[in-house]
């Protein structure tokens, strides 16, 4: 058969009675797609006002727009193949928005896309081949969710199915065209099923995740931006996520975004060991409240529609935000559940009230007495910052406190002192409130971020370089709600740039490194790590690393939990970071290494040594006592 | 059930102590303070009470202006009114002195309990409680771990040497000391504080009140302790010294 100019196009040979029945079927299809979206609509509308929210910085907001919907580069970049047919699906329901308008148009002897002008001719034949990539692409997405079915889609979903089909059958309705004959009943038949199937499909979108069609690029374009970026609470009465009446409207947008694609779960570390913790249905929680109760509802958030208990397994790593292609900020919204129930006083946990007692009298999250630290400066005759030096050396409570963390500082100090670089460790210094923050207690959250900061100011404090990337991720974003803090970076970056002073390390040792969360996707360092590990030693890399690292467990203050439910999180990674075959685990937070510490020699005999980046740099010095 | 608890404000459990140049005390510049642990168990006990048998928290506190914040901690924690009797000189008062203040408050509020902990954390006299009974002529009981309402009163555990505990009852109105760790402490919240800006807090000048300030006990000299370390070399076998070990830990230095 040869190609015809297609004649979906082809104007005037509708009867007055098609276009009546057309007219009447458009506007039955659009009524109820209204009836179903009008009320999602006035949900997010009607939620609370982003206090914080700002347009600016526009390019950005441009730029996620382009890459995240347009290129569709996030979907592609974490799942190449179903993110290709995604995309093709996407790109070509743009490239029909024309070839739909020309359609309806065409009944009323109006269309526009003339198949007899170049113009005309030319768009068809573009719509085509995208209408072949996404019939193939839609075609590819049907067998994967219902043949090779991964896990993490959950329960098998009709209605998927059913718009798999809709979309095939728009796409062969329309591609069918340029192997009719101009007229005929076939021409018409086509042109019927086209249009029947497209108004079928409007009112099945606002009811089924295919709502992400209308809402995402917008969830996208309006997303607060940054990574993990908790809102300030607006005025007296807000305590963070307690009931509808405090959903945003960011956060209701969202939670009608989620395609339930289920790449958080698939990510999520708490999910993976047997938690309760499930980040999709987390979303998806909030949506059937949103559904049932509505913005203004008094009904607790925590309760019906989502779990305390999952909302405390959170590690806060951050992989569902990082992978979520419809722009939903799930730590924001998890987050804000735990301010819900700790600011008002309905969390109770015997070791996170125990947590918070210790620093609401104390100053470290460990619990002991400050003096332990004076102990630790005076023995190791740290020097006192006193505005001289260049750096301001941040302790933290692990570097601090704990042994190893010391270790760590140490191994840091030996270097710095080796380089000539000038530094001090302030006389006192408070835990950054990292714990208490992804916890959800604001009050002691900001009582520590104020005296640290007065602490900092006092101190004329210009640089700051810390073992720890919680408190690093603490200093520089989370304390800006409360003034402006020096300028701070990790240890990682701060020994990447001196590398080049310091004699390698004659090793051929295979060292796996493990990114920590909020070194890699909080902070967005990957290489910097990586070099000082190749400096002592060979880098192989884990399965699961840089920004799809999975956690140690010991994030989001759960460090300072209790048991955890199913396996530890630690001992998961500790079993895969053991299996790469290396002699050395290199770590770059003094919380991930407190987690293998224990993890590691669970793995038994020959389990590699777990060592810090600093110390992997301080291994090349000459020893201790020629400094 | 009407309970006030009485309250001190101590130096934080961090705070670098220094004595004052007189010998007498400390040096106050600078110090960072908290409520004294043993009164926050027994302001957790009245808490626990009034949300198990309904009622008031008073909590009553003497001290000069920065005493206010353990008030507003207590409003925040739960209470429902505060009383501060303010005096710059009350840090310089005996015992006996402070419990005559603490009396007049409680007289004033006439209570079915008063609460108090069993010592503060910087004199550590232990006295200030049973002088307040004593002064107001209620029955009391010390070191208190547990409060239950019964017929008579009230129904108590107590907790004596070696790990026994004795179970005793008393009419009210009463006077309890509280011993810490009997329960555990709430942790403050936002809601709480921001809700605590608009409980009653009544102030009262200590020289109003006219009770004799002369005191019956005189500081001679404050000092701090000096550094010293001992090394004990446990014998026997690996065994002995073990059971040996843990006896020391238990019951030298309690930290089992």
């Amino acid at each position: 058969m040869t190609l015809l100019p297609p004649t979906l196009a082809e104007p005037g040979r509708f009867s007055e009675t098609e276009r009546w029945i057309f007219i009447a079927l458009a506007a039955a299809s659009l009524t109820l797609f209204w009836l179903r979206f009008g009320p999602i609509l006035a949900n997010i509308l009607q939620s609370k006002k982003d206090a914080d929210f700002h347009l600016r910085p526009i390019g950005r907001r441009v730029w996620d727009f382009v890459w995240e919907v347009m290129l569709q580069a996030k979907v592609i970049r974490q799942r190449p193949l179903a993110g290709v047919a995604h995309a093709f699906v996407f790109w070509a329901f743009c490239a029909f928005a024309m070839v739909t308008l020309n359609h309806c148009a065409t009944i009323f002897g109006s269309g526009f896309l003339n198949p007899r002008s170049t113009a005309g001719r030319f768009y068809d034949y573009f719509a085509a081949a995208f209408a072949v990539g996404c019939a193939l692409g839609i075609a590819g997405l049907f067998v994967r969710r219902f043949l090779v079915r991964p896990k993490w889609l959950g329960a098998l979903s009709w209605e998927s199915g059913l718009i798999a089909l809709l979309i095939f059958v728009l796409m062969v309705t329309y591609l069918g065209a340029f192997f009719m004959p101009n007229s005929g009943a076939g021409m018409r038949a086509l042109w019927w099923a086209h249009t029947l199937t497209l108004l079928y499909l409007l009112p099945v979108i606002p009811e089924t995740k295919h709502l992400h069609l209308v809402l995402s690029p917008f969830t996208v374009f309006l997303s607060r931006g940054g990574f993990s970026r908790i809102p300030p609470l607006a005025g007296d009465e807000d305590f963070g996520l307690v009931a509808g009446k405090d959903l945003t409207q960011l956060v209701s947008l969202q939670a009608y975004s989620c395609v339930e694609c289920g790449r958080c779960t698939e990510h999520c570390p708490a999910n993976h060991t047997g938690k309760t913790l499930n980040p999709k249905q987390v979303i998806l929680g909030v949506r059937a409240y949103l559904n049932d109760c509505g913005p203004e509802s008094a009904e607790p958030l925590l309760g019906k529609y989502n779990s305390q208990e999952a909302a405390f397994q959170c590690t806060t790593c951050g992989a569902c935000e990082f992978q979520c292609p419809v722009g939903i900020e799930h730590l924001p919204i998890i987050v804000g559940l735990r301010r819900g129930a700790v600011n008002t006083g309905a969390w109770e946990d015997e070791h996170g009230g125990k947590l918070f007692l210790a620093l609401e009298r104390g100053s470290n999250a460990l619990g002991l007495s400050a003096a332990e630290r004076d102990k630790f400066v005076e023995k190791n005759a740290l020097p006192i910052f006193d505005g001289t030096q260049e750096y301001c050396l941040w302790l933290g409570c692990m570097g601090g406190y704990d042994p190893k963390g010391r270790e760590i500082v140490l191994a840091l100090v030996q270097v710095m002192r080796r380089l000539g670089v000038s530094f001090g460790v302030l006389r006192k210094e408070k835990c950054t409130g990292d714990p208490v923050r992804r916890l959800g207690n604001d009050l002691l959250f900001q009582q520590l971020a104020e005296a640290n900061l007065e602490t900092l100011k006092r101190g004329q404090v210009k640089k700051i370089v810390s073992i720890c990337p919680h408190c690093v991720r603490t200093i520089q974003e989370d304390w800006k709600e409360f003034g402006a803090a020096p300028r701070i970076e990790h240890h990682s970056e701060f020994l990447a740039r001196h590398l080049g002073q310091l004699t390698p390390v004659q090793s051929q040792k295979k060292i796996v490194f493990h990114d920590p969360c909020y070194l890699g996707r909080y902070r967005g360092v990957y290489d910097e790590p990586r070099a000082v590990v190749s400096h002592a030693g060979r880098l192989v890399e884990a399965p699961r690393s840089g920004e799809r690292s999975f956690c140690c467990g010991a994030g989001g203050g759960l460090a300072f939990l209790g048991e955890e439910k199913g396996e530890r999180v630690s001992h998961a990674r500790a079993r895969e970071l053991a299996a790469t075959g290396a002699e050395i685990v290199g770590a770059a937070c003094p919380f991930c290494n407190t987690m293998f510490r224990d993890a590691l020699a669970a793995q038994g005999r020959g389990a590699p040594e777990l060592l810090d980046i600093a110390q992997l740099a301080a291994q090349g010095l000459p020893a201790k006592s020629a400094i | 059930m009407k309970i006030v608890v009485a309250i001190k404000q101590v130096p934080e459990r961090d705070a670098p102590v220094r004595i004052a140049a007189n010998g007498k005390w400390i040096e106050e510049t600078d110090l960072q303070y908290a409520m004294n642990e043993p009164d926050a168990y027994a302001l957790e006990e009245a808490l626990q009470l009034k949300e198990k048998y309904g009622g008031e928290v008073v909590v009553v506190s003497a001290g000069p202006e920065r005493v206010g914040t353990v008030i507003r901690e207590a409003l925040a924690k739960g209470a429902d009114r505060g009383f501060h009797i303010v005096g710059d000189d009350v840090a310089g008062r005996d015992a006996l002195g402070v419990a005559r203040l603490l009396a007049t408050a409680v007289r004033a509020e006439s209570p079915d309990l008063v609460l108090t902990g069993l010592q503060s954390e910087d004199v550590g006299m232990g006295q200030t409680g049973v002088i307040v009974a004593a002064l107001l002529g209620l029955p009391h009981a010390t070191l208190i771990l547990q409060v239950e309402k019964s017929q008579a009163g009230v129904k108590v555990k107590r907790e004596l040497e070696e790990g026994w505990f004795q179970s005793i009852e008393l009419p009210t109105p009463a006077v309890l000391t509280i011993q810490s760790g009997g329960t555990k402490l709430r942790y403050a919240t936002l809601m709480g504080i921001k809700r605590a800006k608009t409980k009653e807090v009544r102030t009262v000048k200590a020289a109003d009140l006219g009770v004799d300030a002369a005191p019956v006990v005189a500081l001679e000299e404050m000092k701090l302790p000096k550094k010293q370390k001992s090394t004990q070399i446990l014998p026997g076998s690996a065994k002995e010294a073990a059971a040996a070990l843990v006896e020391k830990l238990k019951f030298e230095v309690r930290v089992l």
